[in-house]
């Protein structure tokens, strides 16, 4: 059975009259074991969506059917699974689309049959992502039984064969139906579609720059997959009468702005999605504004706390105690601010690249020079050296930066991608 | 009558025996375990009255639960009742209380622990404690007024050294400190018409009648009286840097116990207030003392613990810079008065 500990990093102490407190809460969970032993009881399912549309023609389409079968040898015997094509039209691929059951559980039979479907699998037509998901949603609508259920979708290329919003429709419709790592290969696919799947659907985003790495990735996504023993998990944000949750975000290993995602447990708690856990820990930042109170008093500010089926298995307390001690107050947390830093950071990035793509040069060179200094701040070196490929830097410590005339797709695509990954405080 | 089983053969006791007629083990009897322990009981919130989860805060307001020693109130008859806060400032309630009844005479300890000496919470409460235990064993005969009235003076002399003992006591090696833990010492015994104070300190007496003028019955054996006996006018006095050093107290360095007693005798209805300076730094003179009980009183009707609470909540709100402990007892019916029709007329 999975344990989960909770630590609290704050500083609780707040100035007269002030009312705003922030935790960094520390989430950590073992003996969550893996997939594979629930997997025998049929409770896991697995879904590989691959892009065949007409542009992988050539080495990505070899490169991505090598890594389905790849995947397919990392699914352990037991778990649901299912593997798609997709192109403006979603195709199952095996079971095949003329097999009388949608899903089915692995076994070495099953194995070597869906291997010998992903070779028969050839590129063409467009690209209408929506399709995917939707076909995806209604093959794991099959197995209600299996409440783990993840995906792994693959593409090349933009959304071009369907309007914009019929992408986002499907996203909002299979939310909290399954999770989904996304994943883009070569530099033609958009970061911001895969980023809102991911995002919505509690999975990764990540560029693979080489056809021939996605097979690596692959294994590591499935392997990942089923080691995740507690299928789900709810974070929950109990504050005070007359508290405001100002937001909840998740701040490692990624960034990911829970606050909208809230669920009302009652009237004073909020539960936010975070998926399946294998042994892992993440960090939370919570935030919640309390009516302020005199100097001296004490004041729970909020409970966070994590739930498995509906049964909360840790709390994490977050204080607030008022004093007129300035060697008190004064304090910010070094793990509040650490993460203040890195998500500001990700905006840098991201609004900096958008602002690059818009032509507008003047904000693109604030913005960069802003991500390059907090990079430097808050100790990540990744980031900075991600930055350096698409600006020169004058100065790390001012933020002064050039944009590169001659900056790859690629470069920059690597770096909005990966902008929302954090590192963690130094301790 | 539970028969006892040895804990070490298992095999049943005579009744009355001290060892196992089996092994010669010694019999332990049963702890009675207190029911409060059995079923804990669902502790409710002193700022909003929600309910206290086991985190120790409040389910609905957050507010962090009072330990039974940061808050608690008695209430041993209707007419005598009081409550001992922890307040807003302190992290740790240093005043104690503790209420009785001697026969019809109740009895009312308040002793404020030092809060510059570490651990005078300890002294403040095994001082209280003791002081009541001797004030309600030893009940004076005789009906004369006179002789009651000096033999509780003589009671509550006993009473302080009862409560330096109890203190010398509970502190144990920490009476060797350099600061040792504690304590101011205020009791008053009603008994019948007649209130009789005795003190040390600066935790106070009031007799704050119905109707006619409402008086301090203690002294303060503080800083501020030294310089109001010296010619200094009392709120200069009472906010001087010296105001709250005491001069006399209880504890393994005091050097005189011996309270100062003053009786005195209701004319009429009214309440008698022990207090602790949490309390009346607020609110010093008696007169005001006596508006401010009678607001509580239209707000928390006539049971004297729920005026006492009143109080606390109103100190509080004033900010609540130090410990707050109210006791009060009402005095209704005077023999030999006539006033006593004229209650809340």
């Amino acid at each position: 059975m999975a344990e989960f500990h909770t630590e609290v990093f704050q500083n609780e102490f707040l100035s007269e009259g002030a009312t705003d407190v922030h935790a960094i809460v520390t989430v950590t969970s073992t003996g969550a074991g893996t997939a594979g032993a629930a997997s025998a009881t049929g409770t896991v399912a697995e879904i590989v969506m691959v892009d065949t549309s007409g542009s992988m023609q050539g080495p990505n389409i070899d490169a991505a059917k090598y890594a389905a079968q790849v995947a397919v040898d990392q699914i352990s015997d037991g778990t649901w699974f299912a593997i798609i094509g997709g192109s403006h039209v979603a195709q199952r691929a095996f079971p095949y689309p003329n097999a009388p059951v949608a899903i089915v559980q692995m076994e070495p039979g099953a194995r070597r049959e869906a291997k010998r479907a992903i070779s028969l699998m050839s590129p063409s037509g467009g690209t209408a992502m929506s399709t995917w998901l939707r076909l995806a949603d209604q093959v794991f609508s099959h197995v209600p039984q299996a409440t783990q259920r993840h995906a792994i979708l693959l593409t090349d290329g933009k959304n071009e064969s369907e309007p914009r919003a019929e992408l986002s429709n499907a996203i909002r419709d299979v939310t909290g139906r399954f999770q989904c790592d996304a994943r883009g290969v070569g530099a033609k696919w958009e970061v911001a579609e895969l980023r809102e799947i991911a995002s919505a659907l509690l999975g990764t985003v990540d560029l693979i720059a080489n056809p021939a790495d996605i097979a690596e990735d692959f294994r590591q996504l499935v392997q990942a997959s089923m080691s995740k023993g507690v299928a789900d998990a709810e974070l929950r944000v109990w504050a005070p009468q007359g508290a405001q949750v100002l937001f909840v975000r998740r701040v490692a290993p990624t960034v990911e702005d829970l606050t909208a995602r809230r669920t009302e447990v009652n009237a004073l708690t909020g539960a936010y999605p975070t998926g399946a856990w294998g042994d892992e820990s993440r960090d939370y930042h919570v935030a919640v504004r309390v009516p302020s109170k005199p100097v001296g008093s004490e004041q729970l500010a909020a409970r966070v706390q994590i739930a498995v089926g509906g049964q909360v298995l840790t709390s994490a307390l977050v204080k607030a105690r008022w004093s007129d001690d300035d060697s008190l107050t004064a304090r910010i947390s070094p793990e509040v601010a650490h993460y203040t830093g890195q998500v500001e950071l990700a905006s840098a990035i991201q609004e900096g690249l958008a602002a690059k793509a818009a032509g507008d040069t003047a904000t693109a060179t604030v913005k960069l020079g802003r991500a390059v200094q907090l990079a430097q701040e808050t100790g990540n070196d990744e980031a900075t050296s991600r930055l350096r490929r698409v600006v020169d830097i004058d100065d790390e410590e001012k933020g002064t930066v050039r944009l590169k005339r001659d900056a790859a797709k690629l470069d920059e695509m690597a770096l909005d991608t990966a902008s929302t990954k954090t590192t963690r405080v130094r301790r | 009558m539970v028969s006892l089983v040895c804990a070490s053969c298992g095999t049943a006791a005579q009744d009355g025996s001290k060892f196992c007629e089996q092994c010669g083990s010694p019999l332990t009897p049963p702890v009675a375990v207190p029911p409060a322990a059995a079923e804990p009981a669902v502790r409710s919130c002193r700022a909003c009255g929600g309910q206290i989860a086991d985190d120790g805060y409040c389910q609905d307001c957050g507010t962090p639960a009072a330990t039974e020693r940061d808050h608690w109130s008695e209430a041993p008859s209707v007419t005598l009742g009081g409550v001992c806060d922890r307040g807003v400032r302190h992290d740790k309630n240093e005043d104690a209380m503790a209420l009785g009844l001697a026969g019809d005479a109740a009895v009312l300890v308040v002793c404020d622990g030092v809060s510059s000496v570490p651990d005078s919470d300890i002294a403040s409460l095994a001082a209280a404690r003791a002081a009541r235990d001797v004030l309600v064993e030893g009940i004076p005969e005789g009906n004369s007024g006179t002789a009651r009235v000096s033999a509780w003076s003589a009671l509550l002399v006993r009473a302080a050294d009862a409560a330096n003992r109890a203190i010398m006591t509970a502190v144990g090696d920490m009476a060797v400190r350099h600061d040792p833990p504690s304590c101011t010492f205020v009791a008053a015994v009603v008994d019948g018409p007649h209130v009789v104070a005795g003190w040390l300190g600066d935790s106070r007496v009031y007799w704050l009648p119905d109707s006619g003028d409402p008086i301090q019955l203690s002294s303060d054996d503080s800083g501020a009286n030294e310089l109001m006996a010296l010619g200094l006018p009392r709120a200069k006095a009472e906010s001087s840097p010296q105001a709250h050093a005491i001069t006399r107290w209880l504890g393994p360095d005091a050097t005189d116990v011996v309270p100062r007693t003053a009786p005195t005798r209701a004319q009429g209805p009214g309440w008698v207030l022990v207090c602790s300076d949490g309390l009346w730094n607020y609110c010093s003179e008696a007169a005001a003392m006596a508006d401010l009980l009678r607001t509580s009183q239209s707000v928390a009707g006539s049971a004297p613990d729920a005026i006492a609470a009143e109080l606390v909540r109103w100190a509080n709100q004033q900010g609540g810079a130090d410990n707050i402990t109210a006791a009060l007892h009402r005095i209704d019916v005077v023999p030999g008065t006539t006033t006593v029709d004229t209650v809340d007329s």
